[in-house]
């Protein structure tokens, strides 16, 4: 057993070692978004001198004046924030499904279908944008919000995280359940789905960050630059040979920020673990 | 002879089947028939805009005989070993800092969840001008004058740098949900001192987050086969290294959209995607050793 | 549960959308799309179609910029489907996979019935070559023309006590300069990287040598002139005055340049005004003119330049053609040429409306000396281009890098891209 005043020490050093890598991870994590707003706060040249220079000798706003006049930051925006909760719906529902049933269930066929969502894991996405592009075509919906959304519709990564969630539940939590008298979906949707609440803030976020990266397929099927998503928006401002980077960096701060606050309120989601499984 | 099943079993089947049916049919209409489509015309040449010609085998012995596509599979997978132990290892790391008793917790988190929302541009500007082998920083730092990314030794270990820093956030976000996940009761019930923390480590934390962790790895594992738009920002066409850093999806894309031979890039697809389901499978199989379900 | 609200909330929104995906045009006009790839030209785009919409107030026309990494799959994705737009740029390094593949509409006999040699009479043989399929028939209507220059670096120049190049200037000028101003000033030279367009084309053709045959079904790299030139070429980088590629792998030379780090290097005259108005604190710092001529070429007069341009197309089986059509032959008239030439992005393709393009600069107050361009016109040389072009564009480069690694030599590297040109571009032909 070891005397109190070692504890405290260990202790001590357990939250010294803590701090330090947070902050140090924290200076790593932080250096592009703090040169970004460095260089849109510069004049081209200024941000193309070689060797780089860090701090801008004048400080200017033009280049947040030019973007916003460049783009419809609103109908970016708008259009940004459709695709992503219409995305983010589909991922949670449909993937919570077939993740509690994939995870929980008995049924024929389970061990080759859960291999189709692998697959679809495995697959590069570029060899989806033609033959989706001409799905979207097809049904006439070129050019829409609808068409944003069309390849989030299912999120095969998001059956596997949650049925790995899932897994992790203890069976006696269903059998409790239906020995309350729940059915099958009862036991999924009032018992098992509320205990993945972490994991669905998650897999949220993560649906939410990579449905706002994706700069090709906004571009590809849609035209008009007011139906476009703010990744794609920010994409038409580079140039075949030369990309004027103060505006551009000025627009990505811009555009940043819906999902910067968006993680700000799902991140108080991860509170303090969930107490117990309900084996009580 | 299969048993019938009961009434009860039977329920059980048609609720599975009614409740993974949405996701299976989209997945099979959206990218299981874009698949199909590509294994087609990997059997195939492109003659233009959609339209191909079968050539059996060709594409494949075409490919397995060049050198670059070796290199490629070679680069491919030593980029895996680069990035994906220290990547999620870090994440770990980084997700269990997030999840411990400090001050600005919410500020620390936002800080490492930015460069996940930081423009591609941006993020490759940056880390260009670090690696510069003329006025990077870290050549000023270290006193040296290293070609970080026009060298064939180093070209991969910088753009793997870049890609373990890119992917810590997102890892992180999911760790973090496992950890969360995690009973305190476990914690308090196991507590006998303080300084028990480290054997906690490895006795409840890390089998409880297993699950996740599982999730993670298969999930950095295929991005890192599948990497292509790293090296596309990092290196230039000209670049002298480019031979020791593509990867195989940059040769896809270098066949199927700038030269249009599109179906030796399905080809390459294929074999992409067979290497990754089978490191995927002996995941799965490997997952017995350390993963973990039921406390 | 909170499910339940959030669901109708859900149901409201699809509602809204699926209204919102069907919202079409109830004016009466014919909407048409107009497809390009660089966000400075929207601008002289708009221009040329408000000038068109006054006369034909019937028709409307929406200008949409694609970033150019996406717009070669967009535009392929919509020709595979019959959706593309209504009328889009096409450039010289797609043109003949399209026009071949019957994707584009012939215009060929577009001014018939006003003016027959219409293209022949108002624009060069260069022009209607870039615009024309490999039967020879013209698949769009000629945009720009364009040609390389040499910038120049007037101050660099100044400290070394070296002139400005003129039009006498020959290879072993741009070298002594080079020299001497590295000497003097520490600066770089001419920065000769690894680059075909702008880069060894030009000095090729000066030499007298080619990149592909007159009848485009071989590569020159067999040839000496050829091989003295890319001699040259390459051999800069082993002076001091000029970096090495894997300096050039990180900074490009325009880069360096405008940080005034070096002193010459070759530009197209597209990137002028964007530069000019990028780099305000370098205006009057630097300078154009032509390209130096090879002392002693095995044929012609050394001088040479390449020449690249757009054309305005539209697919072959568009919905709304007639309209379409009729807008593409505006568009080729002097009238819209000289009112795109006067955004100074580009120098339109009709003979006689360069103008525009020079007042442009002067309006801005970059003292340029422009005429140049216009000079240069007289000995360019089409953009090197066979419908093979994509098949070998990467594996040539990927040869020459070896060369520039020393990892090969040049002869063997030259033998090399010889062969994969010319078993591309037989392959390509045996279709």
């Amino acid at each position: 057993m070891k005397s109190t005043n070692s504890l405290h020490r260990s202790y001590a050093m357990a939250k010294f070692f803590t701090y330090f890598f947070l902050i140090l991870g924290a200076l790593i994590m932080i250096f592009p978004f703090v040169w970004m707003i460095l260089t849109s706060s510069k004049t081209v040249p200024e941000s193309m001198q070689i060797p780089p220079t860090i701090l801008p000798e004048q400080w200017t706003l033009a280049n947040f004046r030019d973007v916003l006049k460049s783009l419809p930051f609103g109908h970016l925006y708008w259009n940004t924030t459709l695709m992503v909760i219409f995305r983010v719906i589909c991922a949670i529902l449909f993937s919570s499904m077939a993740g509690y049933a994939f995870a929980k269930l008995k049924f024929r066929g389970k061990n080759l279908l859960f291999g189709i969502v692998l697959v679809q894991m495995s697959l590069p996405s570029q060899i989806f944008i033609i033959p989706q592009y001409q799905m979207v075509a097809k049904m006439g919906m070129a050019n829409t919000i609808f068409a944003l959304v069309f390849p989030g519709l299912v999120s095969a990564f998001g059956v596997f995280f949650l049925r790995q969630t899932y897994m992790s539940i203890p069976d006696e939590v269903g059998e409790a359940a239906y020995l309350d008298g729940c059915n099958q979906w009862q036991t999924f949707y009032k018992v098992m789905f509320p205990l993945t609440g972490t994991s669905v803030a998650a897999l949220t976020i993560f649906t939410a960050v990579f449905a706002y990266g994706d700069l090709m397929w906004p571009q590809v099927v849609n035209s008009d630059v007011k139906m476009m998503t703010l990744s794609a928006g920010l994409a038409t401002l580079k140039g075949q040979f030369a990309t004027n980077f103060p505006v551009m960096m000025a627009g990505s701060l811009l555009a940043m920020l819906p999902m910067v606050i968006l993680y700000l309120i799902f991140q108080r989601q991860f509170v303090e673990g969930i107490a117990g499984t309900g084996g009580k | 002879m299969k048993n019938k099943l009961s009434a009860a079993a039977r329920r059980e089947e048609n609720w599975g089947w009614i409740m993974v049916a949405p996701t299976i049919i989209g997945l099979s209409i959206l990218n299981l028939w874009p698949f199909v489509q590509t294994i087609y015309t990997s059997f195939c040449e492109h003659l233009g805009f959609g339209h191909y010609r079968f050539i059996g085998l060709k594409n494949y012995v075409d490919m397995f005989s060049n050198t670059e596509f070796w290199k490629a599979t070679w680069n491919t997978v030593f980029f895996c070993i680069l990035t994906v132990p220290v990547g999620v290892a870090l994440a770990l790391l980084v997700a269990i800092l997030l999840n411990a008793k400090v001050k600005f917790k919410d500020g620390f988190r936002t800080i490492f969840f930015l460069p996940l929302v930081c423009a591609p541009a941006a993020v490759a500007m940056v880390w260009r001008w670090i690696f510069n082998g003329e006025y990077g920083i870290l050549n000023q730092i270290l006193g040296q004058n290293i070609q970080w990314i026009t060298s064939s030794k180093t070209a991969i270990i910088a753009v793997a740098i870049v890609s373990v820093w890119s992917s810590i956030g997102y890892d992180a976000v999911l760790l973090l949900a496992g950890l969360q996940n995690i009973p305190k009761t476990l914690y308090e019930a196991n507590s006998i001192d303080g300084a028990g923390k480290v054997r906690q480590f490895f006795t409840i934390t890390l089998p409880m987050v297993s699950p996740t962790m599982f999730s993670v790895l298969i999930m950095r594992l295929m991005a890192s086969m599948k990497v292509y738009d790293l090296i596309y920002m990092m290196a230039d066409n000209t670049n002298p290294a480019l031979g020791d850093l593509q990867s195989l999806m940059y040769l896809f894309y270098r066949s199927s959209f700038i030269a249009g031979d599109r179906g030796y890039g399905s080809a390459i697809v294929i074999w992409t995607v067979g290497l990754i389901l089978l490191v995927t499978l002996i995941q799965f199989w490997g997952q017995k050793k350390w993963v973990t379900y039921d406390i | 549960m909170k499910r339940i609200p959030r669901m109708t909330a859900a149901a409201l929104m699809l509602a809204l959308l699926l209204s919102l995906a069907g919202c079409g045009s109830a004016d009466g006009k014919t909407h048409l799309t107009f497809q390009i790839w660089d966000v400075a030209q929207r601008a002289s785009m708009e221009a040329i179609c408000d000038a068109y919409t006054a006369q034909h107030p019937d028709v409307a026309i929406e200008v949409q910029v694609t970033s150019w990494d996406e717009y070669w799959t967009k535009l392929e994705a919509a020709a595979e489907s019959n959706t593309m737009p209504d009328i889009f740029w096409m450039h010289t390094n797609q043109i003949l996979y399209y026009a071949d593949f019957g994707m584009l509409a012939d215009v060929t006999d577009l001014y018939d019935d006003v003016e027959p040699g219409y293209y022949q009479n108002h624009f060069s043989e260069i022009s209607i070559g870039n615009a024309s399929g490999s039967d020879g028939r013209m698949y769009g209507v000629p945009k720009d023309k364009d040609n390389i220059v040499l910038v120049y670096n007037k101050e660099m120049f100044d400290a070394a006590g070296v002139p400005y190049p003129d039009a006498d200037w020959t290879w072993d000028d741009l070298t002594e300069a080079s020299q001497k101003i590295y000497d003097a000033t520490g600066k770089y030279g001419y920065m000769a990287y690894n680059e075909d367009h702008l880069g060894y084309w030009n000095f090729v053709y000066q030499a007298g040598g080619c990149i592909l045959t007159e009848d485009k079904t071989r590569a020159g790299f067999d040839q000496p002139a050829t091989r003295r030139a890319m001699d040259f070429y390459l051999g800069m980088q082993k002076n001091d005055w000029c970096p090495d590629q894997t300096y050039f792998a990180e900074t490009q030379p325009g880069v360096a340049f405008f940080s005034e780090i070096g002193s010459m290097y070759l530009e197209g005259n597209w990137e002028l005004m964007n530069k000019s108005t990028s780099y305000p604190n370098m205006t009057g710092k630097w300078d154009i003119t032509y390209l130096p001529k090879c002392p002693d070429p095995a044929s012609g007069d050394g001088r040479a330049t390449m020449s690249n341009g757009l054309c305005y197309s539209t697919a072959a089986h568009g919905k709304r053609l007639d309209t379409v059509l009729d807008v593409l032959k505006f568009f080729g008239t002097e009238e819209a040429q000289n009112i795109a030439s006067s955004y100074g992005a580009a120098i339109s393709a009709y003979i006689g409306t360069e103008q525009p393009y020079f007042d442009a600069f002067e309006k801005a107050g970059y003292d340029l000396n422009l005429q140049v361009i216009e000079d240069q016109f007289d000995y360019s040389v089409q953009c090197v281009n066979n419908s093979a072009r994509p098949k070998w564009k990467s594996p040539v480069l990927d040869e020459l890098t070896k060369a520039y690694n020393g990892q090969s030599d040049l002869d063997t590297v030259l033998d090399n891209m010889q062969t994969i040109v010319d078993e591309a571009t037989a392959a390509a032909l045996s279709k």
